[in-house]
């Protein structure tokens, strides 16, 4: 990559981390975005334990909460932890974003949509660790992996990332310059 | 527990474990009638040799209660598991104090180690604590039992090393450290080998993390699984629901 589209990624990138701080609203749905996708992580990371506590009573949300917390703060550590907390903050960004460019876009910023699911799914199990390999019957897999899974959260957040650089602001386009293409 | 999915009856999710339930059939009070038991601490232990009829094989497994309880409670954990240490701390103190000590429940201690190496070395020393104990002084187990706990660290930082083990092991007044270090030497491998059975075993019932409970009464059959470190009232309603099934 040249100097010049790295430089295009990093303004994309900040255009589109920029975009749900604009307003009062769009803060407030990348903030809900944000909670339910860390309460989802946190949860999965002991689905059947989530499911129990839940299916009893709804009351327990903060209790599962709390509790999947600390477990997985004592687990995987606070860079874990951390790593978890960044993954739904940035999912909380490219989903506020992405909506951003299907109401402006139309049809066309469906695609946009259907082509972060994946990426979110398959960063999101990376990232919500034990809990989905568990139910598959892999118990302890993460805890096998190199730091702790760490590393998968990590590249969960990459492609988000990668995600937002490539996107962009969702009300802006982008024209290719004459000189840049001869 | 209270949900239809979690609840393993003969019929429904106990049907799904196979033929480790389906040859489950032992009958089970006459069992019981060898168990040994002592008392020191209040909190009371003994040993058995027999099956339950879900089809634990109660060999070499610590059994806290009653021989006498009308309720079985099953409970897997790893040494190195964060969640079992909450609810060793938060809700089994209120088990043993509410249940156990009446006579209503006996917990089954059951080794369940996944986290990694040092949780096989952990649950193999636990083995070997208890085979010295269980026929002199098997309360002694506990304050052994206890300190692991209340030492567990950080997962590979070195607290489950054998050596570290066995420190904490000479710190527990009743259990000789040499002797369990011996046991570890030469007879850890067939231990580790009756281990890995527990746990193969303990996914056929559907666990797939720790701690991990299934709560059996022998004269209804009705069974129920919990995981994870549930609050106290989950258990109690657990077991009012098996005492009422």
């Amino acid at each position: 990559m040249s100097a010049s589209g790295f430089d295009a990624h990093v303004s994309r990138l900040l255009a589109a981390v920029g975009y749900p701080l604009a307003t009062a609203r769009r803060t407030l749905v990348t903030a809900v975005f944000t909670v339910v996708t860390y309460c989802l992580m946190v949860l999965s990371t002991f689905p059947a334990y989530s499911m129990q506590m839940l299916g009893a009573d709804l009351g327990y949300v903060d209790e599962a909460l709390l509790a999947l917390t600390a477990n997985t703060y004592r687990t995987v550590g606070g860079a874990g932890l951390g790593l978890i907390v960044v993954y739904a903050v940035t999912t909380g960004v490219a989903l506020t974003t992405t909506l951003g460019r299907v109401r402006n876009a139309g049809p066309t910023g469906v695609c946009d949509l259907w082509s972060v699911l994946p990426g979110l799914l398959a960063s999101g199990c990376a990232s919500c660790g034990a809990g989905v390999l568990g139910l598959l019957g892999f118990a302890g897999a993460l805890a096998a992996m190199p730091f702790e899974g760490n590393l998968l959260r990590l590249g969960g957040i990459a492609l988000l990332v990668g995600y937002l650089s490539r996107v962009g602001h969702p009300r802006r386009c982008e024209l290719t310059s004459t000189t840049d293409e001869g | 527990m209270d949900r239809p999915d979690s609840r393993l009856t003969r019929r429904a999710a106990l049907g799904g474990i196979g033929t480790v339930l389906a040859s489950g059939g032992v009958v089970y009070g006459a069992s019981r009638l060898d168990s040994e038991s002592s008392e020191s601490t209040g909190t009371q232990f003994h040993r058995s040799t027999e099956s339950t009829g879900v089809g634990i094989d109660l060999q070499g497994h610590p059994i806290m209660g009653s021989a006498d309880a009308s309720l079985d409670l099953y409970y897997w954990s790893d040494y190195q598991c964060p969640f079992c240490r909450r609810f060793e701390r938060d809700t089994l103190p209120k088990l043993v104090e509410n249940h156990v000590r009446t006579g209503t429940v006996r917990i089954v201690f059951i080794e369940y180690p996944y986290l990694s190496e040092a949780s096989m070395t952990a649950a193999v020393m636990d083995r070997c604590v208890w085979r010295q104990v269980r026929d002199g002084t098997p309360a002694r187990y506990w304050p052994w039992h206890s300190a692991v706990f209340e030492a567990q660290g950080e997962k590979g930082s070195g607290w489950a090393s054998r050596s570290n083990l066995l420190e904490i092991t000479r710190r527990v007044e009743g259990v000789d450290a040499a002797a369990v270090d011996t046991c570890m030497r030469t007879r850890g491998p067939d231990i580790e080998s009756s281990i890995r059975t527990d746990v193969e075993q303990a996914s056929a019932f559907g666990i797939r993390g720790s701690p991990a409970f299934v709560l059996y009464d022998p004269a209804s059959e009705a069974a129920g699984k919990l995981v994870g470190a549930q609050p106290y009232d989950r258990f109690e309603t657990a077991i009012s629901r098996i005492q009422n099934a």
